[in-house]
Parts: C-alpha cells; sequence; structure tokens
C-alpha cells in the first residue's frame, strides 16, 4: 500500500504543480456607458441683460432645468417639449440671479439647448452642451480697445473641480497664479476677468485642462455694450463653418493650443463657387491666424478648415449690427437643431446652411414654436443657402445629405450668432 | 586474564596481573607528595610505576621519581611491558583498592577506558561524578542532584559517554595512539574529549563506581566556567563528522543565543559572557581544532552514531532553563517543590523543547497583536457585542448586506461565547483568542503526533506549519481569521479519532464526547472541516495504521451539525468558486511537501504510515486547490487540509534525527516547509493582513445626521480590496458595509434576495453613467457613503458627472462620497430609529416605519413587506426580528450536542 501512497503523492504533486490555476473570479463586463442627455449653459442674469434656455427635441418627453451657483441649487423647473418639440423657459423663472450656470436635464439624446443673452442693445446666443473629455480651447478674446473678456468655468456636478489655464496673448505666454490650479466648487461658476488679471492684450486665448471633476467653459466679449458669448471646445484638425451674410468685419480666427507648428488649409465656398486652397499657411506655436472673409464677399459663404494639428476656427462679425462670435463645427450632418433661432421682435433672424456634399441637397427648414411653418428649399452642391427666421423657440433643419448650419439674429445694434448642434442620428 | 589482589591471594597468583603506569598530573596547589603516597598506598600488585607530569612547574619531587613536561611524553614513553595507564589528578586521592577496581572491571567489561567515582573530598561522601551522559554539545549530565550523597545507589558497572580526567585508566596502547588528553582543555572537558575519541577509535568508556576517588577539585570548577564550555565545544568540533557538524554547530548557536537572553532575563549575565567567550577561543584555537581532527581520523573507526548512543535528546542547558522559570513560577504556590520535581520531569520529555520552540516562535509572530491589537481588515473583523452575536446566532437576523433571515456564520455563537466568557470584552477576547490558536495548533499538532505514535521535537514544531502552511497560509494571508482558528482546533478534531493504547478501556463514552466536542468546534470556524477527522481517519488505515476509529470519525461528522444550518442556507457557499477569494497556493509548496513526505515511505513503523498520511492528504488537497475552482467553504476546508497535511509530514520528518540518507532528504524538506511557513507568519500578526478598515471608515459614525450611520457602498476592482465576501457588478466588486464598522459575523454574505438584485440593478445603471443622481437611487439602501478602493475604475467615471453624491476627502487612500439623501436603516418621515441588538428601537410613531433590509417574515410587530425591503407598526417603538419556530431547531440541537459531548466527557472520566 506504500507505493500507492507514493504514487498518489505524486500524481497530486504533478497536478498541484502543473495544473493551471483557476482564473480569478470575473466582476463581469464593464457596461457600456450611456451618458444622461444634458447640457450646461451660461446663465446671465444681471442688469437689464436676462438669459433664456431654449430646448428643442425630437421627442414630446420632460425634462428639468435647474440652476446653480456658490455650491447650491438655486432653482428649478421641470419642463416639458411639448408635441412640437420645444420650449424656452427664461432664466429668472428658475431663479438664477448673476453669473449663474444652468444644467438642462434633456429627454433624450436628440434634444438641444442653447441660451439666448438680450439686453437691450445686445444680443447673443450660443448653444449649450456637455463636458467634453480632455481639454477644451477658446480664443478670440481681447482686453485692449474697450473690449471686455472675462472666462467663465462651470461645474454643474457635485464634485469639485480643479482646472489649469494656459492662456496665451499677444505677448506670449501668460503666467499668472490666477489660471493655475483654479479651483471650481460644486454646482458653481468662476469667472475669470481678463481685464483685470492681464489687461491690454490685443488677442487672448485659453487652453482649458481638467485635472479633476468635470468643467464647461465660455467666453463673454463684451464691446460697447454689446456681448458675445461662444463656447470652448476640443481642438481638432477639420472643421466647417458657414458664414452669413452682410456687411461690416466678418473674419475667421484659427487657433491652436499645441506648442508646435501646424499647417493650415482654408477652402472657401463662395460666389465663385468652391475655391480649394483659399488660404493656406502655416499657424505658429500656440498662435492664431485671422482669415478676413470679408474681403471674399459680403454674401454668405461657407468655408472648411483643414490642419495638420489640432486648431479651433472661430468667426468673429463686427458690423453696425453688433458684434457676434461662434466657433465652427467639426462635423456635418443632415439633421441640425438650432434652439433659440428665430426673429426677435422687431429683429430679423437667418439661417445660413452650407452644403458640404458635391450633390444638390433639399434642405427642410422647420420653425419649432407655437406656429411651426416648414420650407423646403434646395441647396447647391458644396452651396450656401440663407433662409430668413421668423419668431420661434427654434427651428430644425433637415438635409437629404449632409450639411452644416448656422444662425444669426439681428436687433438694432445687437448681433448674435451660433452654429447649430447637428443630430447624428437623426 | 587479570585482576587485583585479593586478600587470600599471593604475590606468585598475581605476577600475571596487568602492568600499570600511573601519570600523575601536576595541579596547581594541589599536595603532589601526597598523591604520590595514596598511590603508593594501592592494594595492587605488581605495583604501579609512577610518572609526574610537571606541566611547567618547577617541584621539589624525590630523587627517582620519574617526570615529564607534557601528558604526550609521559604517555608516549610508556614502553610496552605497561597494559594500563592510569590517569590521575593530583588533587584526586584514591582509596586503596580504586586502582584494583579499575583493573578488574576494565578487564571484565574488555572496556578500553574505566573512569572512578569522584567523590568531593572534605565532604560526607558527596558525589561529584559516576561518569555520565551529554547531550549533543556535549554538555554532561550527570543525573546526580546538587549535594547528593553517595549510599551506592550509583554502584553498578556501565557504559557512560563520558568519565572525567581526575581518575581514569586506559589502555596504553589506546593511550598512546590518541596522544592523551588534550592539554588545551580543562579537566571535564578533557575527560569528554578522551572518552569520545576512546569510543570513535572503538573503544568501550565504562564507569566503575567501586574504584572511589576523593576529588579536592582545585584542577577546575568542576566543569563550571568558560574554558569548560569552550573546550566542550572543541571537544565537538573534534570528535563530530562534517555532515554533523552542518547541523550542530548553529543549533549551538541557537541554544546559545536562547541560553544567553534567557539568562538575562533571569538577571544572569554570565552566561552570556561565557558564550561569547567560548566561540572566541574557539575561534582563535581553530587551526589546533583541525589538526587535532586530523589525528583522530587516522584512528577512527566509528561513526558519530555510537556517541549518539549516550547521549540524551535535546539540550541540557535548554533544559535546565525550563525546569529553572517553572520552577521560580510554581515556587510561588508549591511549597513542598512537588510541582516543581513534577515539572522537571516535564523540561526532560524529547518533545518540550519542540514546543517551547514552537510557542516562542508563535508568540514572536503574534507580537504586533500584542503590542496594538487586531487588525480589522480582510475577512477578519471585531465580534459583536456578546448577547448581540448569541441573539444573532441563535436564530436572530442575519445583518450582512441587505439582511436576511438566513443563519449567520456558526463561529457567531462560538465567539458570542468566548466574549461572553472574557466578561463581554469582545475586542480582548478576539486578540487573546487569536494569538491563543497559534499555541492551540502547536499543541494540537504535538498531541496528535502523540497520538500516531511521534515522540519527537517535531510534532510541536509541525504546528507551526498547520496554522501557517501551504494553504491555511494563503487564506490568512487574505485575512481569514477564522482560516487560523479552524486550523488551529482542527489537530484536535482529529485526535480525538484517534485512540492512545494506554487509554484502551477506558469509558468509550469519553472518546465520544470529545470527538463530538473537537467537531463542533471546529464546524463552527469552517463547517466543512468536520469531515477531515473521518478523511485522515481513512488515509490512515488505509496505509496500514492502527488506532484511528472509524466510527469516532463518523461521530465527528455528526458534529459538523454546528455549520449545517448555515451550509443548507447557501449552498452555493460550497460550491459557488466566484464567490472564493483568489488564493492559488504556490507551486514550490507541492515540491517542497513531495521532497518531504516521498523519503518517508522507506522509513519504518509509524513514521511512514505519518508520513504517507500526511504526503497523501497535502498533495491531494493542493491539487484539489489549484485545479478546481471551490466555493469560499471548500476551498476553506481544502486548503486548511492541505496545511494538516503538510504538518503531518513534518512532524514525522523530524520525529527523530537519523543519519539515513532518505530521512535526511526527508528531514531538509521538512525544514524548508518549516522555514517558508515561518515566512509566512513574520508580519508579527500570525500572517493576518494589517489595517484597520472600520478606522479608516469611521467618519461615518463621527459625521453621521440625525439617521445615524447607515451604510457603506465599498466598491472596487480588485477583488481582495473589497473586505469580507464581494458581490460581483457590472465591471466592478461591490458590498454593503455596516455604518457603524463591520463586524465579523457580517464576513459572509447571505444569498441574494430581491434587495440585492435591486441594488445590482440600480449599480448598473450608475455604473454606466446614465444615472444623474446616484445618491437618490442609493438612498433606499441607506447607503450614506460610497466608497471607492484600488485603481479607478467605471465607477469613479460614472461618478465624475453627478449631482447628489458629494465627493469627500476623508481618506487618502480611496474616494469617498458622501450619500445626503439616504435613508434610514429604519425610520419614517417623522422618526428615526436606532439599533437595539438585533432590532431598532426609536420614538413612538403612528405610522409604520420603514426597515431598510431585504423582507423578512418575522419582522414584529405586524411587519409588512414594502416593495423589496419592510416595514413594521411604529406604534410600540421597537421593532424586532421573530424567527419561525422552525428556526430555533439547528442551534438547539448544536446547543444539544454540546452539552451532550461536555456531559459524556465528564461522565466518562468519572467511571474507570
Amino acid at each position: 500500500m506504500k507505493y500507492l501512497g507514493v504514487v498518489v503523492m505524486l500524481v497530486a504533486a504533478v497536478a498541484a504543480t502543473f495544473l493551471p490555476a483557476p482564473d480569478p473570479a470575473d466582476p463581469g463586463a464593464v457596461p457600456a456607458t450611456e451618458a444622461p442627455p444634458v447640457a450646461i449653459c451660461p446663465i446671465l442674469q444681471a442688469g437689464e441683460r436676462s438669459t433664456s434656455v431654449s430646448v428643442l427635441s425630437s421627442v414630446n418627453g420632460e425634462g428639468r432645468l435647474s440652476t446653480f451657483a456658490a455650491g447650491s441649487e438655486t432653482g428649478a423647473l421641470d419642463f416639458r417639449t411639448g408635441r412640437l418639440g420645444a420650449v424656452t423657459i427664461a432664466a429668472a423663472d428658475v431663479g438664477a440671479v448673476g453669473n449663474a450656470g444652468g444644467l438642462v436635464e434633456m429627454p433624450s439624446e436628440t434634444t438641444a439647448a442653447a441660451v439666448v443673452v438680450a439686453g437691450p442693445n445686445s444680443r447673443a446666443a450660443e448653444s449649450c452642451a456637455d463636458i467634453p473629455e480632455g481639454q477644451i480651447f477658446i480664443s478670440g478674446g481681447s482686453t485692449a480697445g474697450g473690449e471686455l473678456f472675462a472666462i467663465q468655468l462651470i461645474n454643474p456636478y457635485a464634485g469639485e473641480a480643479i482646472v489649469n489655464l494656459t492662456v496665451t496673448t499677444d505677448t506670449g505666454l501668460e503666467s499668472n497664479d490666477q489660471f493655475n490650479a483654479v479651483v471650481v466648487p460644486p454646482l458653481s461658476t468662476i469667472t475669470r476677468d481678463m481685464n483685470e488679471i492681464i489687461p491690454g492684450r490685443e488677442t487672448i486665448s485659453a487652453n482649458i485642462e481638467t485635472t479633476r471633476g468635470s468643467v464647461l467653459a465660455y467666453g463673454r466679449l463684451t464691446s460697447d455694450g454689446e456681448v458675445a458669448v461662444w463656447r470652448a471646445v476640443a481642438p481638432g484638425d477639420n472643421w466647417w463653418l458657414p458664414v452669413p451674410e452682410g456687411a461690416g468685419t466678418k473674419q475667421m480666427v484659427i487657433a491652436t493650443p499645441e506648442n508646435s507648428e501646424i499647417e493650415y488649409q482654408v477652402d472657401l465656398f463662395g460666389p465663385d463657387g468652391y475655391v480649394e486652397g483659399h488660404d493656406t499657411g502655416v499657424i505658429a506655436p500656440r498662435g492664431r491666424v485671422v482669415v478676413p472673409l470679408a474681403a471674399v464677399t459680403e454674401g454668405a459663404a461657407g468655408v472648411r478648415v483643414i490642419t495638420t494639428g489640432p486648431v479651433v476656427p472661430a468667426l468673429r462679425i463686427d458690423s453696425p449690427h453688433g458684434l457676434a462670435w461662434t466657433t465652427a463645427s467639426p462635423v456635418d450632418a443632415t439633421v441640425w437643431l438650432l434652439p433659440g433661432a428665430g426673429a426677435p421682435p422687431e429683429g430679423s433672424g437667418s439661417v445660413v446652411v452650407l452644403n458640404t456634399g458635391i450633390e444638390t441637397v433639399t434642405v427642410s427648414i422647420r420653425a419649432l414654436g407655437e406656429s411651426g411653418p416648414v420650407r423646403e428649399l434646395e441647396v447647391d452642391a458644396e452651396g450656401v443657402l440663407v433662409a430668413d427666421l421668423v419668431a420661434a423657440d427654434g427651428y430644425r433643419v433637415e438635409a437629404s445629405g449632409p450639411v452644416v448650419a448656422l444662425w444669426t439674429s439681428e436687433f438694432g445694434a445687437s448681433r448674435s450668432a451660433a452654429i447649430g448642434i447637428p443630430l447624428q442620428d437623426g | 586474564m587479570a585482576r587485583a589482589l585479593a586478600d587470600d591471594e599471593t604475590l606468585d597468583e598475581v605476577s600475571d596481573a596487568p602492568r600499570v603506569r600511573v601519570v600523575i598530573t601536576a595541579v596547581a596547589d594541589a599536595d603532589l607528595e601526597a598523591a604520590m603516597a595514596v598511590v603508593g598506598r594501592q592494594v595492587y600488585e605488581p605495583a604501579p610505576d609512577v610518572v609526574v607530569v610537571v606541566v611547567g612547574e618547577d617541584l621539589d619531587l624525590d630523587a627517582g621519581v620519574a617526570t615529564a613536561e607534557t601528558l604526550e611524553e609521559a604517555i608516549g614513553s610508556t614502553d610496552s611491558s605497561f597494559d594500563y595507564v592510569w590517569l590521575l589528578h593530583a588533587d584526586a586521592r584514591p582509596r586503596p583498592d580504586a586502582l584494583g577496581a579499575l583493573i578488574s572491571e576494565i578487564e571484565r567489561n574488555e572496556a578500553s577506558l574505566a573512569g572512578s567515582k569522584l567523590l568531593k573530598a572534605g565532604t560526607m561522601d558527596e558525589l561529584e561524578s559516576v561518569g555520565g551522559a551529554t547531550d549533543v554539545f556535549g554538555e554532561p549530565y550527570s543525573g546526580l542532584d546538587e549535594g547528593e550523597i553517595d549510599l551506592q545507589q550509583y554502584d553498578v558497572v556501565r557504559e557512560v559517554a563520558f568519565v572525567q580526567s581526575a581518575s581514569m585508566l586506559v589502555r596504553r596502547d589506546l593511550a598512546q595512539g590518541l596522544r592523551g588528553l588534550d592539554p588545551l582543555l580543562p579537566p571535564v572537558a578533557a575527560g569528554l574529549d578522551f572518552s569520545q575519541r576512546t569510543r570513535l577509535a572503538g573503544g568501550k568508556v565504562i564507569s566503575v563506581p567501586s574504584s572511589e576517588v576523593y576529588h579536592q577539585a582545585r584542577c577546575g570548577q568542576r566543569g563550571k566556567g568558560w574554558r569548560e564550555q569552550a573546550g566542550r565545544l572543541r571537544a565537538m568540533l573534534i570528535a563530530y563528522r562534517p555532515l554533523t557538524l552542518l547541523w550542530v554547530v548553529p543549533y549551538d548557536l541557537l541554544v546559545s543565543v536562547f541560553d544567553s537572553v534567557a539568562s538575562l532575563l533571569l538577571l544572569r549575565w554570565q552566561p552570556l559572557v561565557r558564550h561569547l567567550l567560548s566561540w572566541i577561543w574557539n575561534l582563535i584555537h581553530l587551526y589546533s581544532t583541525l589538526r587535532q581532527r586530523r589525528r583522530l581520523r587516522s584512528i577512527r573507526s566509528e561513526g558519530d552514531e555510537e556517541l549518539f548512543r549516550f547521549q540524551a535528546k535535546g539540550s541540557i542547558r535548554l533544559r535546565t532553563i525550563g525546569e529553572e522559570v517553572s520552577g521560580r513560577v510554581l515556587s510561588m504556590f508549591d511549597d513542598d517543590q512537588a510541582l516543581a520535581r513534577r515539572s522537571r520531569r516535564l523540561w526532560g520529555s524529547p518533545g518540550i523543547w519542540g514546543a517551547v520552540v514552537a510557542a516562542v516562535i508563535a508568540l514572536v509572530s503574534a507580537r504586533a497583536i500584542v503590542f496594538t491589537g487586531m487588525a480589522n481588515s480582510g475577512l477578519s473583523f471585531p465580534f459583536e457585542p456578546a448577547t448581540v452575536a448569541l441573539e444573532r446566532w441563535f436564530a436572530g437576523w442575519n445583518e450582512a448586506g441587505l439582511g436576511s433571515s438566513a443563519p449567520v456564520h456558526p463561529s457567531v455563537g462560538l465567539t458570542g461565547l468566548l466574549s461572553l466568557i472574557w466578561f463581554g470584552a469582545a475586542d480582548a477576547a478576539r486578540a487573546l483568542l487569536t494569538i491563543g490558536t497559534a499555541l492551540v495548533g502547536i499543541i494540537g499538532v504535538g498531541r496528535l503526533g502523540g497520538r500516531l505514535g511521534l515522540s519527537g521535537p517535531g510534532r510541536y514544531l509541525a504546528g507551526l506549519v498547520v496554522i501557517a502552511g501551504p494553504g491555511t497560509a494563503v487564506l490568512v494571508g487574505r485575512g481569514s481569521w477564522l482560516a487560523l482558528a479552524a486550523a488551529a482546533f482542527l489537530p484536535w478534531a482529529v485526535r480525538a479519532t484517534f485512540v492512545h493504547p494506554h487509554e484502551f478501556g477506558r469509558s468509550r463514552l469519553t472518546y465520544v464526547g470529545w470527538a463530538l466536542l473537537t467537531a463542533l468546534v471546529v464546524a463552527s470556524f469552517s463547517p466543512l472541516l468536520a469531515l477531515v477527522p473521518l478523511l485522515v481517519v481513512l488515509v490512515w488505515r488505509l496505509f496500514g495504521g492502527d488506532r484511528g476509529g472509524v466510527l469516532l470519525g463518523l461521530i465527528s461528522v455528526v458534529g459538523g451539525l454546528s455549520g449545517a444550518a448555515f451550509l443548507a442556507a447557501d449552498p452555493r457557499w460550497v460550491f459557488d468558486g466566484s464567490r472564493a477569494v483568489y488564493a492559488p497556493v504556490d507551486q514550490l509548496w507541492p515540491i517542497l511537501i513531495l521532497v518531504g513526505a516521498v523519503p518517508l515511505f522507506l522509513a519504518e513503523g509509524r513514521i511512514r504510515t505519518v508520513g504517507l498520511t500526511g504526503g497523501v492528504i497535502a498533495l491531494t488537497m493542493l491539487a484539489l486547490a489549484r485545479g478546481l475552482a471551490l466555493g469560499p467553504g471548500l476551498q476553506e476546508a481544502v486548503l486548511i487540509t492541505g496545511s494538516l497535511g503538510a504538518a503531518l509530514v513534518v512532524a514525522a520528518a523530524l520525529d527523530s534525527f537519523s543519519r539515513d540518507p532518505v530521512r535526511l532528504v526527508a528531514a531538509v524538506g521538512a525544514a524548508a516547509i518549516m522555514v517558508v511557513s515561518l515566512g509566512t507568519v513574520g508580519n508579527g500578526r500570525l500572517g493576518l493582513p494589517d489595517g484597520d478598515l472600520n478606522e479608516r471608515l469611521a467618519f461615518s459614525v463621527t459625521l453621521a445626521d440625525d439617521h445615524g450611520p447607515g451604510r457603506i457602498l465599498y466598491a472596487s476592482v480588485d477583488r481582495d480590496s473589497i473586505p469580507g465576501e464581494a458581490r460581483s457588478g457590472p465591471g466592478f466588486w461591490y458590498r454593503l458595509l455596516d455604518g457603524q464598522g463591520t463586524t465579523q459575523d457580517e464576513v459572509w454574505l447571505p444569498e441574494r434576495q430581491e434587495g440585492d438584485e435591486r441594488l445590482e440593478t440600480v449599480l448598473a445603471e450608475i455604473g454606466s453613467g446614465a444615472e444623474l443622481r446616484p445618491g437618490a437611487a442609493l438612498a433606499p439602501f441607506a447607503i450614506d457613503w460610497v466608497v471607492l478602493e484600488g485603481p479607478t475604475f467605471v465607477l469613479d467615471e460614472a461618478l465624475r458627472a453627478q449631482l447628489d453624491l458629494v465627493p469627500t476627502p476623508l481618506d487618502p487612500d480611496s474616494r469617498v462620497y458622501e450619500n445626503g439623501e439616504a435613508a434610514p436603516l429604519a425610520g419614517n418621515d417623522e422618526v428615526t430609529w436606532t439599533r437595539s441588538g438585533t432590532g431598532f428601537s426609536g420614538d413612538r410613531t403612528d405610522g409604520d416605519v420603514s426597515i431598510a433590509f431585504n423582507h423578512g417574515e418575522g419582522w414584529e410587530p405586524d411587519g409588512t413587506r414594502a416593495d423589496w425591503s419592510g416595514s413594521v407598526d411604529g406604534s410600540p417603538g421597537r421593532a424586532w426580528y421573530s424567527p419561525q419556530s422552525i428556526d430555533y431547531v439547528p442551534p438547539g440541537a448544536t446547543l444539544a450536542l454540546l452539552v451532550g459531548a461536555i456531559g459524556m466527557i465528564v461522565w466518562g472520566r468519572r467511571r474507570p
């Protein structure tokens, strides 16, 4: 029997040594991330300026707008987008005061929101958005020539956020403690008034890197009482920009946060048709170039920017009707939502649709609101369409091919421009 | 052939008697002329020739007295007409018949070396030496008590390990071959060295009590002093072969250290100095020692076994210390020293030093527990208050996770009982029990080894393997306090199934009682271990062992009743591999066990049976643990049983020293198992991990709102980071912890119920990032805090963008979120109730009070289901869980068995 014991021991020892050990228990697959459909908006409710939040949706669903400041919710309002899929809420109705943040909990992914900041002599519009991953970048600010520029950092969530700002101006890279490790408390907004920190700068761009939490940044430029608001976005290397018609200065600013030279090419969809390589050149490290579009045409046009590195192009319009800023779109799509779009009372508005494809497309422009006129128009291949807007909560643009949409409004000496929000899945 | 001159014999008749040359060694302050005079009065013919060794002294000797400068010269000059040389110190005064007696007995016994009985000069025949034994280090053991009078009680000629050099008769040819006494050695050591060399040369060493010599002891300090100690070390270095020296020298070094330390504790500094000087002296004289070894090699005809035959087991020095310590302690209660005398017998037991060394190692291994208390991490947490634990065990509410009516782990009852015995001091009981488990394990394996027929120190040392061996170490390393306790008590349960031959005929009730009692205890710590005693008996019998009782093994299985209800309520605990901790056994272990066990099959008798039994059990269990994904219960039992098997292998391999190469290989394997085992307990916590999770999470109590501390959701991708059992979530592990501190009863989670399923759904939604208000989603589960541990994972990402869980930097090692919206564990909009025993109490209220536990039918008063949880009538101001009658059966039966087992033991002992 002792030999049996030895055999058993040998076999067991071999098994205990060479059998593959059971795999450690697996906690299961990581669920697919489904970020809730939310949009974060800048709210300015001070002096004679007030903010309204427009929400457009392809569904008739419930949502909630909450405003917050200084670490707590200042108000909340449940809403329903209704049969027409549009609702506009005055921020004052939600208890917002001063510089605040707004969080729109939207009924579906196919929903978009935007703010319209209006005053007696000023008007600005910009889309609200969820917070993108990684760095975001904003350019176009100035603290010289009587212009006032501020960056508003919004943290809508329960966790504290910390951001670092890399600010580049015409004098070079700015070094200031107020740009480093900026703490944005939960449910708060922090405004960095650049005129106090770095006055007298002709051009300002800022790269915003979040090291903890989540922060969305907006730039606000005030000039002669007119205000423009535009959002910091993630840099990219391929951009589309419809350019509205009108007199005045229309210029596109292309800036990069990269500390290296970047080649760029601007293709123009203008009166002479498509002009490939309308402008090419090199952007200096952390630099910017200005492409004067008004010199090309006073009419509507379209621009495509292709670069060898990350950039953000933005459109600045200075006209007798006021100042407007908006960023280009990194994508084209067949469906665009233009929340807030419409003609203000006693003012006018227009939508500019750029056909990015090589075929003529049919564009359906639907006003969302109590009255909902629909216009069916055709846009030539690589052409631009301008259509007037009527008063509405917003517009929905659908096309048979890929397009990019931007809307503007004018009222007295004030003007706004805002790029639309694409719906990738319609 | 030759004999001493008898009274009635003539000179002619003894003319053929052996001729003797007396070599008197001059001793400082000794009267040489007196010594020569007593030699001259020896009644022996032919009259011996006398030569005096003058060691560098200028002595005034009569003309005609031969002298020599050295002992070697004196022996070398002895011509072949002499048969014997009588080596005599100048301070020795032999009786007239001393030489005759030596001659007579050395001839009769065909010995080569004979020593006289030494009596202390100037006393009433007080004994100094009758020859003696030594231990392996040469430490002399005379067996004489201090001041013992010669009443002829030792007057029998016998072989001894050594005789003293004060009076020894040696064959002339052998003396010349050995070149006499080593001049560097003091008297006792010289005698020892000469005796050992004589024996290795093939001679026999005897003590001749009829040859009485009064010894003035001017030559030395009766074997004391550092020179004697150094001499013994030199004698050892000269005599032993290299293989023996390989283990004897380190062993001696260890003993020296222990002796020094223990003596310092006894307020004696001299041993430390003696040891130091001894080693230094030998280092200085190392060349001379090597020369002596070379000389011995040419005449050596015997192996070291010849020396081992006359040596005591273990260390005489350590035994002396043990006797002294126990004597001092016992003398406090023991006026007549009866106990102290008995303790001396104890220290003479061969296994006792194994037990002492193992116990010291165990205590050192538990030092951090002694100084800083128990850690709370892994699977080891504080005991609940005694009454609460007992209430919970006796069919009470199981509060782990979201709660259940399922029985708690059976250990809860035992820990509650221990806390109760320890006057309710649960923490003290826990620390003492943990430290005690090490000692229980050591003694248990030692006693089991004794039952299996082993007697050496190895069986106690093997106790360290059962608590720190291959399987136990893996579990304990992951914080399983229960595994440590179960491993410690398992040998006792196995022992109870083996009947000692001396106990045959005693009442069977006692055996049954012990088998039941030990199995009940073991099964309380690890339910499936109740099967192991039967398993061991069967394997033991398979290899031809006796004493093992299958019936007693079956009775042990009955003792497993203490864990049966727990197993029945959650059978997946046995088989579901996904619930077990990841505990792969190092691949080194099977190899070491194989090296230790396989050679033992060539050994004889019980050592072979024990070795084979242990080896088969250990290796089979390790193979099972490696090859199969076992549930926590089975994994625990298999790994602990593996350690027990390894301990049996070590016990058998180290039971006694043998020069047999096969046994040596087994001993090396066993020693390696020991060393690796000790490595796992080196952290000072018997291998249990460090850290105090309850302290880390104490913010849940200090920052608790009016609701009081609720629950903590603890999540990580690292399974080992989760205390106790973890549930698998979508891409991470998690579990709920009690906000007021996790206790031992919560380590294992009961089967999933509706609330658990609901929580999993909520967590999946939160993990997907779709839940903007996770705090509100977790609120019904009374989750006040979310703690994310280890590397960042999907929940970190999901909680980055949410609205109501506030990140709070309370713990630098984890990410903590506070949920300000959590519901209380028990309460409604008006009142919040706090814990009271296993229930809740608070202000009376007209409405129902929600209880954030899985719904259980027994909640009173008027418990009703509210979704997955329940509510009770709030008017009495308290809620309690009232189990169904049938739920009382398992704990009741366990209690009955416990009482019955104790009764059988007591009753059985009374009966002859």
